[in-house]
Parts: C-alpha cells; structure tokens; sequence
C-alpha cells in the first residue's frame, strides 16, 4: 500500500480489527496466529498491518515470533474506536476513516450524490485540500487535529436547514466545554470557535436542495486539537486546545463528544419546536462579538458599524449609519 | 396566526382572484403576493409569518437582502425557464474565487448540473438546474446578495 502517494486512501479496516482485539486483550499478548485466524489473513500480512498501524504512531509491543500487545489505546479516529463511544446516536454505523485524503467535505459530498446514507461520517487523519470558505484552505496536519464530516438529510426546506450552520457552532462549544470548563471558549458569526481572539475551529457546511426540499447536507468541522505549532503566517490567527490548555488531548474523547452533542442539536431541531429560537439564544449568550461590537465587515465590498444581535433566521445584524444592515455570508471582524 | 390560518387566507385570495395582500399585526408581518406565471409565486408562508417584522424604526433600509430585488432587464423571450435561489444569500457563480464559473449564457445545460452556489452563513447551497436547455441568461452579478426566490438564470428548455 503505498501510502504516501495516494490522495485519497480509505482505512484498511482489518487495521481497526487488530487495535479493537489487541484492546480487548489489553493485558495479555496476542498470537500472530491467533490475529491471523480473526482477520482471516496469514501471519505475515497481520505483521504488515501491524508495522501500518506503528507508523500512525500505534504502540503495539512484540514480533510475529513473540505475539503483540497494545501499550495504551490508540488516540486514533477508527470506526472501531470511535462507533462504540457514539452508540445511541445517527453517527454510529456509517463511519469511514482515512489514512490521508484530499478533503472529507468533498468525500462526502460525492458520497452523499451517490445515495449515502444520513448519519454517514467521514474522519482524516491528515487532509491534504482542506477546505475553508471560497478560496481558504484548512491546516490539516497528521494526526493532531480532528477532521471530519457528517451527511444530514434533513426533512426540511432550505432555508430552515441554514440553522444548523449556527448550531454546528454550539455543538463544538458544548463538546469541548464539556473536557475543558475552565477554557473560556467563544464564537464568532457565524461559526467561527475562537480562545483569546485565535480560531481553533472551523465549520463549512455544504448543501444540495430542491427549491422546497433538503436533499443533503455535509457539515465538515475542522478542529486543531493537539498541534504544538503552526506554519508562520496562520501563528496570528490560529491556536490548538493543546496551546490553550496547556495539555494534550484525546481527540478521540472529543470527536465523540462532538458527535453526541451534535446529534442532540440536529434532533433537537427536527422535534423540538422551540429548537431554532434556543440556538439563536444560545449563540448570542456565547458570542462576545454578535452585541454592541464595532465591527468590519467584508460583505460585496466593506462596511463598519455596531453589531446588534442575530435576527430571527440567524443572519447578524450591524447598526451603520445608514441604517441596520444584514450579514448574509460576510466576514466579520472586530474593529482595532 | 397558525399555519392553518395562513392556508385558509391564501386559499381565500385564490379564490376571490386577490392579486397581493399585505397584512401587519403586533409583531407578525405577512406578505402574499401572487403573479401571474403561477410558479413560486407566493412565498413560503412560513417564512414571512413567522418572523416578526423590525420595528419601523430599524428598517434595514440600507440593507441589500431585506431591499426588492432589483427588477432583471426583461427578458422579452417567452417560454424561458427560471431557475430561482430557495434561499437568501450571496450569489456566487464559480466554485471559489478566480475560478471559472460553473455555467455561462451559451452553455448547453442538463437536469442536475449546477449552475452557481448561493452562501448562507457560511452554508454553501449548490444550485441545479431543474431543467435540460440552453442557458440564455445570468441575471444577478457575482458575490450580490439576493433574496428568496430570486430569479437566478433564464433556461430556454429543450424542445
């Protein structure tokens, strides 16, 4: 398997096989044999898979002469990690994970076309086309931060579906605040995850409608989690739980987090009816910026003025001069 | 007003041939209009009766979204095909900036494909055409904002 040249590679899943029965043993070694038998395979391929799994940074001891043994567990985003945390919700049965891909958004999005069903999650351990808004990319370096998407299908007509772009937001929020209470976490419209002014998350959702009816929608969530440092011109801009806990983190911990927590946001919306007027709440209880900010805003050119809640759809609203504008899709930024 | 209420006072503008009705009460504002063309021609009830209308005071007036959309030149051609945005938001006609637009006038254009991306709150809506055809016209500019319903592109459809 040639790894490195691949842009997009799917998981070989007998990977997660071998780490859930090492895991299950965790105390005893395991027998080439025996993993054999379980995957079906010869020794010498478990081996193979095996010096796979070390170079995504899994500590398994041993040979095939000797048996393995896992040393701890993997902080690695596999199906077989990751499904059994989320059980209960509609992200536990359709979890793809990648070696390396170009960018789960668009992995989903073709998946999505092609009849994939809702509650689908696609995870990367490294994008090499991460993608932000118009021409931005996302930093996805391997293994440190979580990358992933997630197909809706929601029964909805398109413009209700734009809330979920705010509750995608409060969704990140309450699953990191749930590992970290102490971090003081804020967003910035409409989606933004910041700690001391720096972004640590973003969030691009993408959707494909009828003129009344929701098709699909892929929410891809980009979270630095565990990087130590960034490429010189995002270091201004751009900070990691890690730099701003000061430890390392279980992104394995937090995608399941994140994952129930944005379940409970999505089913929320379809059954509660109340649902949408607690994001909006929500949001503006947890963004500094969203009231009486000076803000700029690069919307089909510029504008200044003082930011003055959300409306009822979601879309910020800016007091000018000229009167109270909307944002629809601009970036928002406070004003020096 | 209820959603039942709403559909009995559209049914009853049909039926008495009322053209549009405007309607405010307390904090709801409702605004029905029906043209002549029939298609998508009153707005998702929902829509409009649900969120309570800014006080007089705080009209966006300078506010692109919540303007009318501006009136496309005219397009004399009958039996053109309208492909309309389902949502509020900025128009966008090429997957990112500097790259080439999805559809231009002249392009031979199939059921599914899409023509432009219109963003929401950093939701990105692709748009399809729900139509086989010639694609006549492009109606609104890259990056302007456009309203519900908005006419997007003239298709003339295949015989």
């Amino acid at each position: 398997m040639e790894v490195s040249y691949h842009p997009t590679l799917q998981t070989d899943a007998r990977l997660g096989r071998i780490v859930r029965i090492l895991n299950d043993y965790a105390t005893v070694v395991v027998s080439g044999t025996k993993l054999a038998a379980e995957l079906g395979t010869t020794r010498s391929e478990v081996w193979r898979l095996v010096q796979q799994l070390r170079q995504f940074g899994v500590s398994i001891e041993g040979r095939p002469s000797t048996g393995y043994r896992l040393r701890t567990v993997p902080d690695l985003l596999l199906p077989e990690i990751v499904s059994p945390l989320v059980r209960g919700t509609i992200f536990s049965r359709y979890i793809h994970h990648y070696y390396k891909i170009g960018s789960t958004n668009t992995e989903a999005m073709q998946a999505a076309a092609t009849g994939a069903p809702e509650g689908s999650v696609f995870l990367a351990e490294q994008q090499t086309a991460g993608r932000g808004r118009g021409a931005h990319q996302w930093y996805s370096a391997q293994s440190s931060g979580i990358y992933c998407s997630v197909i809706l299908r929601p029964p909805l007509p398109p413009f209700e579906a734009l809330i979920l772009s705010l509750a995608t937001g409060l969704a990140v929020y309450q699953a990191v605040q749930s590992k970290a209470p102490h971090l003081s976490l804020d967003l910035k419209w409409p989606n933004d995850l910041l700690i001391n002014g720096k972004k640590f998350c973003g969030i691009l959702t993408e959707m494909n409608a009828e003129a009344t009816r929701v098709r699909h929608v892929v929410i891809g969530i980009g979270i630095n989690v565990n990087q130590t440092n960034f490429p010189a011109e995002l270091q201004p801009v751009a900070t990691s739980l890690r730099q701003a806990a000061g430890t390392e983190w279980s992104r394995v911990e937090l995608c399941a987090a994140l994952l129930k927590s944005l379940d409970r946001e999505y089913r929320d919306l379809l059954s509660r009816p109340d649902a949408r007027g607690s994001v909006l709440r929500r949001f503006q209880e947890r963004s500094s910026l969203v009231r009486g900010r000076a803000v700029r805003v690069e919307e089909n050119g510029v504008f200044e003025g003082i930011t003055d809640g959300l409306d009822p759809r979601g879309f910020l609203q800016v007091r000018t001069l000229q009167g109270l504008r909307l944002v629809l899709s601009g970036t928002v930024r406070p004003k020096e | 007003m209820n959603q039942k209420e709403l559909k009995e006072l559209i049914e009853f503008l049909i039926d008495k041939d009322i053209a549009e009705f405007e309607l405010e009460r307390g904090d709801v504002k409702v605004r029905i209009k029906r043209g002549a063309d029939g298609a998508m021609t009153v707005p998702d009830a929902r829509y409009f009766a649900t969120y309570p209308a800014p006080p007089a005071a705080e009209m966006p007036v300078a506010s692109p979204a919540a303007a009318p959309p501006k009136e496309a030149a005219p397009v004399v051609e009958e039996n053109l095909h309208m492909v309309r945005s389902p949502i509020v938001g900025t128009f966008y006609e090429s997957p990112s900036p500097g790259s080439p637009p999805f559809a231009k006038p002249g392009d031979v254009i199939e059921v599914g494909q899409v023509l432009c991306i219109v963003e929401a709150m950093k939701l990105m809506n692709e748009i399809e055409s729900d139509v086989a055809g010639e694609l006549v016209k492009k109606l609104v500019a890259n990056g302007q904002p456009i309203e519900y319903g908005q006419e997007l592109f003239a298709i003339r459809p295949r015989k």
